[in-house]
This record gives C-alpha cells, sequence and structure tokens, in this order.
C-alpha cells in the first residue's frame, strides 16, 4: 500500500488536456557539465574545461564556467525542491516530458545559462561552440519531440552568425538562444545584427532568455537586494524589459521583418505594461526612433512570449484579461522550464479560462508558429 | 460515511518520520509529529505536486514579538512540496504562504496498533 516513486512526476499526468492537442514546451533544460562538454572543445579551452570539471560541481554556479556568485543569502532546508533538478540525458528528458503530459520540448542550456557574464570573448565562443555541438550529437540525434535552441555566444556575434547557418538545416534545432543574462551591450545594439540577418535569411527564431546572477550591469544591480526573492524577480523580468526596449531602439523588428523573436522565462505580466509604456513615450519622442513605421505596440503584437514562470492570481481569470491586453492568444506559448526548481506544470496553463481554441493555441499552436514546426516533426 | 482504512502497524512508522499511502484511490501522507499521528493528502494546493513526498522540516517566523528577528519555530510540523517549496502546518492543513488556504487534514486513529484513516 505504500506508495514508492521513481520520481515526483510519476502519476502527475495533467488532468484535461483538450483532446488532439501536441503540446509543445519552448524551454526545458538539458545539464551540460564542464565534463560533458570537454571532448567538443578546441583547444586551448578543452584544456581550462579539464580544470574546471576537477573542482566539485554547484547547481548553476560554476566559477570560471557559470559564475552566478548568487550566493549571498541565506538557504533554507528544501528551499529550491527537494527533487532532481537536472537533465543529464536526452532519455531523461523524454521520460521525464512524458510524464508532464509534453509532446516536443526545446531544450536550453542549464550552465550556459550564464554565457553572456564570460568576459574573455575567445572563451566564451569556443564553450557556445562546444556547447552546439554536444547538443546536436547527444540530444537532438533522434526523431523524439526533442527539439533544440542552438546559443548564440553575443561575445562574438560573427561567430554566432555562422554556428547559426551551420546549424539550420539540422533537423531538430528549433530555435536560437540569444543569454540574456548579463549582457551589455543589450540586444539591439547594431553589433549584434549578423545574428538577427542569419536568424532572418534561416528562418530560425531567436529567444531571448536570462537567469539570475550577480554581475554589475544594468539592469543586473541585484546587490540592491538581500534577498532571491527580489533577485530573482528582477533578474528574469527586468531582463526581457530592457532587452525589449533595447530593440525598438534600433528598430530589430523592423529592419528584420520576417524575424521571430520570444522572451523567455519572465511570465507575460510585463508584456501589456511595457506594451503602453512604449506607445505613450513614442508619441513624444518618434523622432529618436525613426526607424518604426508604426506604434511599438505593433511591433510586439508580433512577438512571442513563454509563459514560464506563469503568474499565478487567485482569481486566473484575470489571466485572461492579461492575454487579452496584448494578443497573447496568438503569441504565448506553453513553457515548464522543467527540471529548474520553479517549473510549472501543464495544469496551472489549463487552468485559464479561455476558450479551447486559445487553449490549443497556449499550449502548442503558437510555438509550432514560433519554431515552424512541420507535422509529426 | 468515512470509510476506514488501515495503513501500517505503528512500528513500521516512528517519531519523526511520514510516508505515503495509496488509500482508497488517493495518495495520502501519515505523518508522526512527537507520538501524534496526522494524516493530508498528498496533492499541493499550488500545482497539485506530491506534497507529502517531501520533507518535513521546521520553519522560520518572524514577528513585533520576536522583536522582527526571523525565529527557527515547530520543527517537524511543517511538510515542504517537492516541487515548490510550498509550506504546509501538518496538523491543521494550513498553507503558510496563503494562510486563508488550506489542504483537508483526515482523522487518524490507531487499533491493535494499527493506524487507520478516516477518509471521507
Amino acid at each position: 500500500m505504500s506508495a514508492t516513486k521513481a520520481s515526483t512526476l510519476e502519476g502527475r499526468a495533467p488532468r484535461k488536456l483538450p483532446q488532439g492537442v501536441k503540446v509543445v514546451d519552448v524551454d526545458v533544460h538539458a545539464h551540460e557539465t564542464p565534463t560533458a562538454l570537454i571532448p567538443y572543445c578546441d583547444m586551448p579551452w578543452r584544456k581550462c574545461l579539464e580544470l574546471i570539471s576537477k573542482a566539485p560541481e554547484r547547481y548553476l554556479d560554476i566559477p570560471f564556467f557559470a559564475p552566478q556568485m548568487a550566493v549571498w543569502s541565506p538557504p533554507y532546508p528544501q528551499s529550491g525542491g527537494d527533487r532532481r533538478l537536472v537533465v543529464t540525458s536526452a532519455s531523461q528528458m523524454r521520460k521525464d516530458l512524458d510524464e508532464l503530459g509534453i509532446d516536443i520540448g526545446v531544450v536550453f542550456p542549464d550552465n550556459l545559462l550564464m554565457l553572456a557574464t564570460l568576459r574573455d570573448s575567445d572563451y566564451a565562443t569556443a564553450l557556445a561552440c562546444a556547447y552546439n555541438r554536444w547538443l546536436t550529437d547527444e540530444w537532438l540525434a533522434e526523431d523524439n519531440g526533442i527539439k533544440g535552441a542552438i546559443v548564440a555566444p553575443s561575445q562574438n556575434p560573427l561567430v554566432a552568425a555562422a554556428e547559426i547557418r551551420r546549424y539550420a538545416a539540422h533537423k531538430h534545432v528549433a530555435a536560437i538562444y540569444l543569454p540574456s543574462c548579463c549582457v551589455n551591450p543589450l540586444y539591439g545594439h547594431r553589433f549584434y545584427d549578423p545574428i538577427y540577418e542569419a536568424a532572418q535569411e534561416t528562418n530560425l527564431p531567436v529567444m531571448l532568455h536570462s537567469v539570475t546572477a550577480i554581475f554589475p550591469v544594468f539592469p543586473f544591480n541585484l546587490d540592491c537586494f538581500s534577498t532571491m526573492f527580489s533577485a530573482h524577480i528582477v533578474s528574469h523580468g527586468l531582463s526581457m524589459v530592457a532587452n525589449l526596449l533595447s530593440l525598438m531602439e534600433t528598430g530589430v523588428p523592423e529592419r528584420y521583418p520576417k524575424l521571430r523573436i520570444g522572451f523567455s522565462e519572465s511570465g507575460i505580466g510585463w508584456v501589456p505594461w511595457m506594451m503602453m509604456r512604449m506607445d505613450k513615450e513614442y508619441k513624444e519622442r518618434r523622432r529618436e526612433l525613426p526607424f518604426l513605421s508604426d506604434l511599438p505596440s505593433t511591433y510586439v503584437r508580433r512577438m512571442f512570449f513563454a509563459t514560464q514562470p506563469i503568474e499565478e492570481p487567485e482569481n486566473m481569470q484575470q489571466m485572461a484579461t492579461i492575454l487579452s491586453l496584448f494578443g497573447g492568444e496568438t503569441s504565448v506559448m506553453f513553457a515548464s522550464d522543467w527540471p529548474h526548481h520553479d517549473f510549472d506544470h501543464p495544469n496551472k496553463v489549463l487552468q485559464i479560462p479561455v476558450s479551447l481554441e486559445i487553449q490549443r493555441n497556449i499550449l502548442g499552436g503558437n510555438a509550432s508558429r514560433f519554431l515552424n514546426l512541420k507535422e509529426n516533426a | 460515511m468515512p470509510a476506514e482504512y488501515v495503513v501500517a502497524p505503528v512500528a513500521s512508522l516512528p517519531e519523526g518520520t511520514h510516508r505515503v499511502f495509496q488509500v482508497g484511490g488517493r495518495e495520502i501522507g501519515v505523518f508522526n509529529v512527537g507520538g501524534h499521528y496526522y494524516a493530508l493528502p498528498s496533492n499541493c494546493l499550488h500545482q497539485n505536486g506530491p506534497l507529502c513526498q517531501g520533507a518535513v522540516s521546521g520553519t522560520v517566523e518572524a514577528s513585533a514579538e520576536t522583536g522582527w528577528k526571523p525565529t527557527w519555530v515547530r520543527e517537524g510540523e511543517i511538510v515542504i512540496c517537492p516541487w515548490h517549496a510550498m509550506e504546509f502546518d501538518i496538523p491543521t492543513g494550513r498553507c503558510l504562504a496563503e494562510p486563508r488556504r488550506r489542504i483537508p487534514t483526515y482523522k487518524v486513529t490507531v487499533v491493535d496498533s494499527e493506524i487507520r484513516i478516516s477518509v471521507p
């Protein structure tokens, strides 16, 4: 009678998925250790990985590799979840996604969420290239619903563009990941134009994704806070806000009209706020953004937004209202962030009281358009 | 009429331990807190995580009475969901983060050295 479970997901499948819907999850995480990347990394950086891999690994906080440095607030028992927080193989991911009721998952890295904090451009670029080789070799080799986002090293847009063109034809490469944690300059800078050119040319979407780290660049002034409560809210949400504003400043969505831009891991509540603020400001300051041919909100309505970490008002009707404020019915995509501490189960998205059609869009339809997924991919 | 289920001998649930049982089609956590038995559904209010598979702990509180100093309290009385670390008071089922909400509690009795749960 005692229930012994292999995983905390067992028996927790979604309760009421709409019939026939293929659930697409635009944000799941593979655990790329320094050791795993060694055979994929060019010299001399392979030597560095060999040294780094000798130190005991801390979760998402590895000196010289993933320098989060967010260890200034004290931990409490089980804070961060009392379960496995990493997925180390594609087969493990497939099993987990099956238990979550997810058909297709798009893999992002764990440690390379902090790639943009690395200051040595050659080193960061080598890590990105090693990750892309590892990802395509070890995670995207089978037709099992596991898709991947290749990482574009922000430190070196020319190599990033070459990587995009190299992997664009890969059957299971579905997106380009733009490391957004502590990125400097922000993603609207013309320095990054080669990335957007390659993305538009190859028809791969870009996905901005941040994480919490202590680093003295805007908007990551996390030294102002004493708790992860505050730091975590600011680091994800304001990173997306700052980068969206930056993209508008140089007219990226106007200059690359076919580029699909997605924002991950910040929920959706910030989108109407930003949209309305930008429109208000633009009416006075249009001359600063002469690249745009319409109100900023027009461009926001063409962008895509991942749900996780989904807002959880007591009255979930409010979520339907938020969606309606920015056309989220056709642009919001389910994301679980599995297996991270704040992952969302599909059940939470199913609690938003919207029509069956909108539910289908959010669970998979919008992501299929964003990722340009073919049927039965 | 609530149905009564025999779940385990008392010897299998020493003080300070808890286990999850399949009872009448539900997952129910049974806790031995200082010799008192409590039973809660293993379903978190938050995202329906397997609450009772989580760890039992104390927790941190601060109030005017403690001079707003964080204080460690109620060791062994709090269960923490393994999915997202939401805390629940084992004796009452009260959710610490949302004090207006609680999960049900089930009546536990011991008859002939066996733990029984009444499930409505």
